[in-house]
């Protein structure tokens, strides 16, 4: 029944686990490199290997049981009641219950919840709101429902993260972030002893040490992908998992749709793939990628910049400002874009986003999770900070509301992109998530035992 | 009537009769194509239309005639008839497909506007072929269980995704061993019907890689269970209580243990060697009862060897990724097993040299295979083609007859199945 989305992912998976017939060796150091936080970003390793969620993402980005193991809704998904896993502790030995779970929702999410309120009932975590929630059991998967203790035994705030995932926090020095395995993880001790998690390291600096057996797992952006193949790295590659879209403000300069119209017909998609991000990403004019819908092609993709002058008019926009989200090729991506506006009669000026307070278009990556194209939806337009709950799997209302969106021209779809990583040569059994980021849990090393 | 008038009446009355007796199974594009018909005609009305078809999914493009005469009668039987290219009036058809299924996808263009209509429509995919090659001895295999015909699916959301360890076949039905429990099984109209979940109790974590055996009594009237850190016994008797349903005679018990693991049995059954497993981790330490008269390194899988000698050698697929031999009080390296992956199980064919080992592939190739080996001296020498299976395998023993062996392969879905793997002999 895979399809696809599902037979992508797959293959990427292959790939990474090319000896799953030779049953993985416990024991060793896994030594992972990043070029951002491993901790403090939304989509950082880090965070899944020491924090679980009520729900969680199998490889195809279906729904399965986590510390929850089973929910029920009442008819109209105002109600949802998630019944937790037994006998789970945290990693400071604390039993995992509703009230430790109902603390920590509400300091993930706080003011800015899906749901209206949440509640502890026995040994279940009950979820209320005034409108309903579909998909509330895909979205608790997300990064932001991640369950950490955040009351220990006596009362204090813990310093260090505490969660119930296979790996606890041990020590964080000079930016190295060190994890060590969980003997009595509910979902079984990891294989490796310790991962070693370096952050904010360049992407040439992780290759070289890959190259010299310093680090086994580096990081490889979409625009590299061929360079990292190139130079005979080991690339394991996801299916689409990030959306690079164009946000655009509909107020200021830009309130008039018709200059917001303008400008989606203004960029050149194609320039963005080919030049900035090397092919690696699928051009793309929907939310959802072809692969999850069926329906993406009904969105055009191609530039239209005489559409775009039309559009335009005798309007002229104010001088604009374009905030990058994001490393030196998101500045270049954004300058490129400036540039295709700059054609269709656009003054944009690029900035970096912490210099600018309130930018007329953002450029950034939202993320795209597999599996329930609705939840998907959803949780893209949470991200993009659009409260709109998506309701069903009926595909010609799931591109209703797409179009709907889509209409009032605030988000410019642009390029689907994949995540990849480059693997040493001692490592084996690499699992992609449904988020693109590997489940190193589920990792072992060669040569250990 | 003339008589060549009746006899013409007569054959199109039969053939009238008889063809729907003749008649091709219903085709799968029927359904979709008269809904999808059924919503383009809402929204064009009667009239005239341009019809085109592409193909963006899995769907052979053999079928897309198919597809085409079957959109465009249904569309004439709702008023819509084909016209060409000239049309004002178009219809774009597009056979896509999403995360779940088909989709097909029609844009409606009336003059400047277009307006779109979707139906679900099945994906029908061509059956694969397995080409064998002539070699002393031929593997085959036969699906034994399936989690495709189970009932429930393994993957109910309160019992997480279990994956399949070990199966012991009994008198009474089958015994289907995952990482959650024990499922039993009765054999219903030639297919294994579910009868009774026992999962294992409240038990902290399992390791990652979960091991298990499943071993029926000699008479089939019961069964062990050996799983990380317990030891199970289970066993049916028919309920007399005329109220109780045929499932309620099982019964499933265990208990915390680190006893030793019965790894190989003689032809009555009996455990010849027993092995301590690690429960925390996925293989065995590398202490054996009785002692073989050398000491083990950890090993993942073990085999008694029938020798010329009349004795038996026990092969070990070290933790370390060395195969060794047994024998003699000394434990030697075997060659020829660098393909090997990490379990095997011995096969009492008859054929060639009359046990064979069959080995799981390293994973170096790109699917998994079983195949079998003879092992005349130290070198493992193959005696079959690799068989292919459909999936990975996670788990290989021999059967309680030594004839076969049954392998738990995990297919490219998650999904499980347990094919019993036979020789024949050429």
């Amino acid at each position: 029944m895979l399809r696809r989305f599902a037979i992508s992912f797959c293959l990427a998976l292959v790939c990474a686990c090319a000896w799953a017939r030779t049953r993985p060796h416990y024991g060793g150091t896994l030594h992972v490199e990043t070029a951002g936080d491993p901790w403090q970003r939304s989509d950082g390793l880090a965070r899944r290997l020491v924090l679980d969620g009520l729900t969680a993402l199998d490889a195809n980005g279906l729904v399965s049981p986590a510390l929850a193991v089973e929910w029920t809704s009442d008819a109209n998904d105002h109600r949802w009641q998630f019944r937790l896993r037994q006998s789970v502790h945290f990693h400071d030995g604390s039993p995992l219950n509703s009230t430790a779970v109902v603390m920590a929702l509400n300091t993930a999410c706080a003011a800015n919840c899906p749901w209206t309120a949440v509640r502890a009932v026995g040994s279940t975590v009950v979820f209320t709101s005034d409108s309903p929630m579909p998909d509330l059991p895909a979205l608790l998967a997300g990064n932001a429902y991640l369950i950490a203790l955040t009351r220990t035994a006596d009362g204090q705030t813990p310093a260090n993260p505490i969660g119930t995932g296979p790996f606890q926090f041990a020590s964080l020095t000079n930016g190295t972030l060190t994890l060590t395995a969980n003997d009595s993880c509910w979902q079984g001790r990891p294989f490796v002893d310790e991962i070693v998690i370096t952050g904010n390291r360049p992407i040439r600096e992780q290759w070289l040490d890959l190259g010299a057996g310093r680090a086994d797992i580096a990081e490889v952006p979409p625009q590299d992908v061929r360079q990292a193949q190139q130079q005979h790295l080991s690339v394991v590659v996801s299916p689409p998992v990030e959306l690079l879209a164009l946000q655009v403000s509909d107020s200021g300069a830009l309130s008039n749709a018709v200059l917001r119209a303008a400008i989606a017909q203004g960029v050149d998609r194609s320039a963005l793939s080919n030049v900035i991000f090397q092919k690696q990403g699928e051009i793309t004019a929907s939310l959802l990628p072809q692969s999850l819908t069926g329906y993406a092609f009904l969105f055009p993709t191609d530039r239209d910049l005489s559409k775009a002058v039309e559009l335009r008019g005798g309007l002229t926009a104010p001088p604009l400002v374009m905030s990058a989200d994001g490393d030196g090729t998101m500045q270049l991506a954004a300058q490129r874009i400036a540039l295709n506006l700059h054609e269709a009669g656009f003054n944009v000026r690029v900035t970096n986003l912490l210099s600018s307070n309130r930018p007329d278009m953002t450029l950034e990556k939202l993320p795209l999770v597999g599996g329930d194209s609705a939840a998907a939806l959803e949780t893209l337009l949470r991200s993009a900070g659009e409260n709109v709950p998506v309701a069903g799997q009926n595909p010609t209302a799931l591109y209703r509301a797409e179009r709907d969106f889509l209409d009032l021209k605030t988000l410019v779809p642009l390029l689907d992109l994949p995540r990849a990583w480059a693997l040493g040569s001692r490592v084996r059994d690499v699992r992609l998530r449904a988020d693109g980021t590997p489940d190193l849990a589920g990792a072992s090393l060669e040569g250990t035992q | 009537m003339k008589p060549s008038k009746r006899m013409c009446l007569l054959v199109i009355l039969g053939a009238a009769l008889v063809r729907p007796l003749l008649a091709a199974p219903p085709s799968p594009w029927e359904k979709p194509a008269a809904d999808l018909a059924d919503q383009i005609a809402a929204i064009l009305g009667p009239g005239q239309a341009h019809l085109t078809i592409r193909n963006l999914s899995t769907i052979s493009n053999d079928e897309i005639p198919l597809i085409r005469r079957l959109l465009s009668e249904d569309l004439k039987t709702r008023g819509v008839a084909m016209a060409g290219a000239e049309s004002a009036n178009t219809i774009r058809v597009t056979l896509s497909q999403d995360w779940l299924d088909g989709l097909w996808v029609a844009e409606i263009g009336e003059g400047s506007t277009t307006q779109v209509a979707m139906v679900r429509a099945g994906l029908v995919h061509g059956a694969s072929s397995d080409a064998g090659v002539k070699q002393p001895i031929a593997l085959r295999k036969q699906i034994f269980w399936s989690e495709n015909v189970a009932t429930p699916p393994l993957s109910l959301p309160q019992f997480g995704t279990d994956s399949v360890l070990a199966v012991a076949e009994t008198n009474s039905g089958l015994v289907v061993v995952t990482d959650e429990g024990v499922m039993t099984y009765a054999l219903s109209f030639q297919t294994w019907s579910f009868q009774k979940r026992f999962p294992f109790a409240e038990r902290s974590s399992v390791p990652r890689d979960a091991r298990a055996i499943a071993i029926p009594a000699a008479d089939g009237g019961s069964f062990t269970v050996f799983a990380a850190g317990l030891a199970c016994a289970g066993s049916y008797t028919l309920p007399t209580d005329a109220a109780a349903m045929p499932r309620d005679g099982w019964a499933f018990r265990c208990h915390a243990s680190d006893d030793p693991w019965p790894i190989a049995a003689d032809a009555s059954g009996a455990p010849q060697l027993k092995a301590f497993y690690n429960s925390a981790r996925d293989y065995f330490t590398g202490v054996v009862s009785p002692s073989v008269g050398v000491d083990l390194p950890p090993f993942y899988a073990a085999a008694l060897i029938p020798r010329s000698s009349g004795n038996a050698a026990l092969l070990i697929g070290g933790s370390d990724g060395k195969v060794q031999l047994a024998e003699n009080n000394a434990l030697k390296i075997v060659s020829g097993t660098r393909d090997w992956g990490s379990d095997f199980a011995v096969l009492h064919s008859g054929c060639g040299a009359g046990v064979q080992v069959i080995a799981s592939s390293s994973g170096e190739a790109a699917s998994d295979s079983l195949r079998a080996y003879e092992l005349p001296a130290l070198e493992a020498v193959p005696a079959s083609a690799p068989l292919a299976m459909e999936g990975t395998v996670t788990a290989l023993w021999s059967a309680p007859d030594g004839k076969s062996v049954l392998a738990v392969v995990r297919n490219a879905a998650n999904e499980y199945e347990v094919d019993r793997v036979t020789a024949l002999c050429n």
